[in-house]
């Protein structure tokens, strides 16, 4: 259905539209796209579709909005822009026109299940952009709001949630019941020895491959989770299960992530290597290693590292006997 | 095209692997020409037969397909200019086989440049041809259009390295073109035929492609100029002094004070960069070589040189001239980039004297122009830059364009020397080589009768590039 638009905020961003000369280094770089590969999934397909509707080519439709609301913020797009168009302002005010135009959303944005959530409030702290909060129900009930244009899709409420009520669409391979599949997928082939939770926002990016297949085989496997804080203990402790000898969770260092979500990170896995111990597992299996963006080739010399001193350790015999 | 057909379509490759969604059709009305015009629907293969089947159908009703591979073309080479299938190649991205024992690998056509070096790198090899787009260029793409790039001038093209190729033709039928041998003397070669082909002739289904060892050493250099004339006569002499460079670049004031506007470089804002670099298996070698070099960019006024073998530093050097292209559009405010007479080719005596007459005619035209390029292999890469808003400023483009290309061909030039034809560069194209035009048709009659594949490109491509599709700017004054 096609809503009449107001493009008051996306309308100032066309001379930087223009700007864009569709060069497509973007896209590379981009999660979404590798998630679904079609063009419409790509920053510069996204901008093209932006540009279209307030230039009046394209209608504004419920397809259109649902491409614009999918985008993670990880701004790999806008960083490495060469142009330097602000990528992600540019979808974040055609978002707010879209959603003041009344459309219904959804995409990468954060949902709330009001049946299992306890309104405890724990998420919205965690939130970096205050898209959490707690507002009046009616009749002293309450509720969480998600505000849709602030969200960022990072996913820090959703792994922190404790009564699970807040999910994500799937399709990007990064919701929980996503992650536990790809877990037990990658630790079924080539032997693999180790596990990576890799940080899509700072780290991935430098040694990311697309879905060609290298023909080398690695005793590792990686698995981009968006921020490092999306990295639950169950996730871990799955790994474990299923076979890994070691796990490592590679994220921003503390002072440089977008959503604070590697100090919530640090604290987990401190709490996770006692849990470790109590299951017979040596907590060297578990490590945590910061690396700035751009650091690919620090990232693969501590997998190699790790690499070797779980090949020293060998399988986790007790947990496995168990 | 039908509904049905969309229907029959789907059948073929999976309804997940096709769309007639107006957004997705939108999202594939362009690359990075100026070109825009809606394909009717979007199909992605990932087999052989599919691609048969989809050509199968899509000749006996009549309908034109367009290959594309990552739409980094500039040119509008996958703008569907009569709408049509427009099939994407990406997911048909495997490589198939590597064997450095025979110097060769198998892939298919949607492997990424950069991911094919990646995979070889472990071998001790490399896949040289690489244009500056290689992190997100299809090999498929670079075939079509036979690309080439910085190491253009010791290395060669796209061409040079198709030993074979598995291309699907108009009427669905498979064909082996080509061998596994780097020479042979067993007929037409007909593999060298389809690089460059556009999409026109078939389309490419794998590939095998001679690899190259990596050289054990590698050293870049980078010099600056005063003056732009200087230059282009030092590329010139090394070029005829007996180096043989794996780079030689050169990057003008205009794209130096863009790249640092663009990307904070803090370059030096002179006259003009040179970019050169040696490699072999013998450090000595390497650096007589870059030595050699040096010199003569010192005997051309050439300032301020450095030297690095290590691999970070060059890549820091080279950062700029990697994104030059993009960075173009932050030049100065209210104009941008557009992808227009973008890639001729000079004879080597001539790059200094090219490179001041683009200055001049683009500064007499009302227009920006950048030069750059792989001008050790005589491409000079330019882009108009202007005020896309302005409907005059098309008509200074056009004016540049015309004015340019006579010259340009006048001094034994070609209209592009890696980027291709398409629908941008075909009228100068098509003025300076109308004696070819009829054999080309004859080719294309003879393999695509219906006039399916990729329609209106090249030969058959509109004489006003203006008007040839909707331009993806929004014109208003």
């Amino acid at each position: 259905m096609v809503k009449k638009v107001d493009f008051k905020r996306s309308k100032k961003w066309e001379n930087e539209l223009d700007k864009c000369i569709r060069c497509g280094y973007c896209y590379e770089l981009c999660p979404l796209f590798k998630s679904y590969s079609w063009e419409s999934d790509t920053p510069r397909g996204k901008l093209l579709m932006v540009h279209g509707m307030i230039t009046g080519k394209i209608a504004p439709t419920q397809e259109v909005v649902d491409k614009i609301f999918q985008c993670f913020y990880c701004k790999n797009c806008s960083d490495n822009c060469s142009a330097g168009v602000p990528v992600t302002d540019i979808l974040t005010d055609a978002r707010a026109d879209l959603i003041n135009a009344g459309f219904e959303v959804q995409g990468t944005i954060v949902q709330i299940d009001e049946d299992l959530c306890s309104v405890c409030g724990v998420c919205v702290p965690l939130c970096k952009y205050d898209a959490l909060k707690i507002v009046d129900k009616g009749k002293d009930k309450k509720k969480i709001e998600v505000d849709k244009v602030e969200c960022r899709g990072c996913g820090l409420c959703l792994a922190a949630c404790p009564s699970g009520a807040i999910s994500q669409k799937e399709g990007c391979n990064v919701t929980l019941p996503e992650l536990h599949e790809s877990v037990k997928e990658i630790l079924k082939k080539d032997d693999k020895k180790l596990l990576v939770f890799a940080c899509n926002y700072s780290i991935f990016p430098g040694m990311q491959l697309s879905e060609t297949e290298t023909l080398v085989k690695t005793p590792y496997g990686i698995i981009v989770t968006m921020c490092s804080g999306r990295v639950a203990p169950e996730l871990i402790l799955d790994a474990f299960e299923s076979g890994a000898w070691g796990v490592m969770v590679a994220g921003c260092p503390p002072e440089e992530c977008d959503h604070d979500g590697n100090y919530k990170t640090r604290r987990r896995l401190i709490l996770l290597k006692n849990i470790l111990k109590e299951l017979n597992i040596n907590p060297k299996r578990l490590k945590l290693d910061w690396f700035s963006t751009g650091e690919s080739a620090k990232l693969q010399q501590e997998i190699n590292k790790f690499v070797k001193e779980l090949e020293n350790m060998g399988p986790i015999e007790a947990y496995v006997k168990r | 095209m039908k509904k049905v057909d969309v229907e029959n379509l789907k059948k073929i490759v999976g309804s997940e692997n096709a769309t007639d969604n107006p957004v997705d059709l939108y999202a594939y009305s362009g690359d990075a020409s100026v070109h825009q015009a809606m394909p009717n629907v979007v199909v992605r293969p990932k087999t052989i037969e599919q691609v048969q089947k989809i050509m199968r159908y899509a000749n006996k009703n009549r309908i034109p397909v367009i290959p594309r591979g990552a739409g980094t073309g500039t040119s509008g080479h996958a703008v569907p200019i009569d709408g049509g299938i427009v099939m994407d190649m990406k997911q048909m991205n495997h490589i198939l086989e590597i064997k450095p024992g025979d110097v060769l690998v198998r892939v298919e056509p949607g492997v990424v440049d950069d991911d094919l070096n990646r995979a070889l790198l472990p071998y001790g090899f490399f896949y040289p041809p690489a244009p500056a787009s290689s992190r997100i260029a299809t090999i498929g793409g670079e075939i079509a259009a036979n690309a080439s790039g910085v190491r253009s001038v010791k290395y060669g093209a796209t061409r040079d390295y198709i030993l074979g190729l598995k291309v699907v033709l108009a009427d669905g039928s498979l064909v082996n073109l080509g061998a596994n041998t780097r020479v042979h003397s067993s007929g037409y070669q007909l593999e060298r035929l389809i690089v460059g082909s556009e999409g026109t002739l078939g389309i490419v289904v794998e590939a095998t492609i001679r690899i190259y060892p990596l050289p054990k050493f590698r050293c870049l250099g980078v010099a600056n100029f005063n003056k732009l004339e200087d230059a282009g006569n030092a590329i010139s002499e090394i070029i005829t002094s007996g180096c043989q460079p794996s780079m030689l670049e050169l990057m003008d004031g205009i794209g130096i004070v863009a790249v640092n506007k663009a990307l904070d470089l803090g370059l030096k804002e002179v006259g003009a960069i040179i970019l050169f670099e040696a490699d072999g298996n013998v450090k000595e070698a390497v650096d007589f070589e870059i030595n050699k070099m040096k010199e003569i960019c010192k005997a051309h006024n050439g300032f301020g040189i450095e030297l690095s073998y290590d691999a970070e530093e060059r890549k820091r050097i080279f950062s700029g001239r990697k994104k030059l292209f993009a960075a173009l559009s932050r030049y100065k405010e209210g104009i941008i980039c557009t992808d227009l007479a973008d890639d001729m080719g000079v004879p080597n005596s001539k790059i200094a004297e090219a490179a001041a007459k683009i200055h001049e005619i683009a500064k007499r035209n009302n227009v920006i122009m950048a030069v750059y390029g792989h001008c050790g292999s005589g491409v000079i890469h330019t882009k108009i830059m202007l005020d896309p808003k302005k409907k005059d400023q098309w008509k200074d483009a056009d004016k540049v364009i015309e004015e340019l290309y006579d010259y340009i061909h006048s001094v034994g030039g070609v209209t592009s020397a890696e980027h291709g034809i398409g629908l941008s560069k075909a009228p100068p194209w098509k003025k300076a080589r109308a004696d070819i035009i009829p054999m080309m048709r004859a080719i294309k009659k003879a393999l695509d009768p219906n006039n399916i594949l990729n329609p209106h490109k090249l030969m058959d491509a509109p004489d006003d590039w203006v008007k040839a599709t909707d331009l993806r700017y929004r014109v208003v004054k």
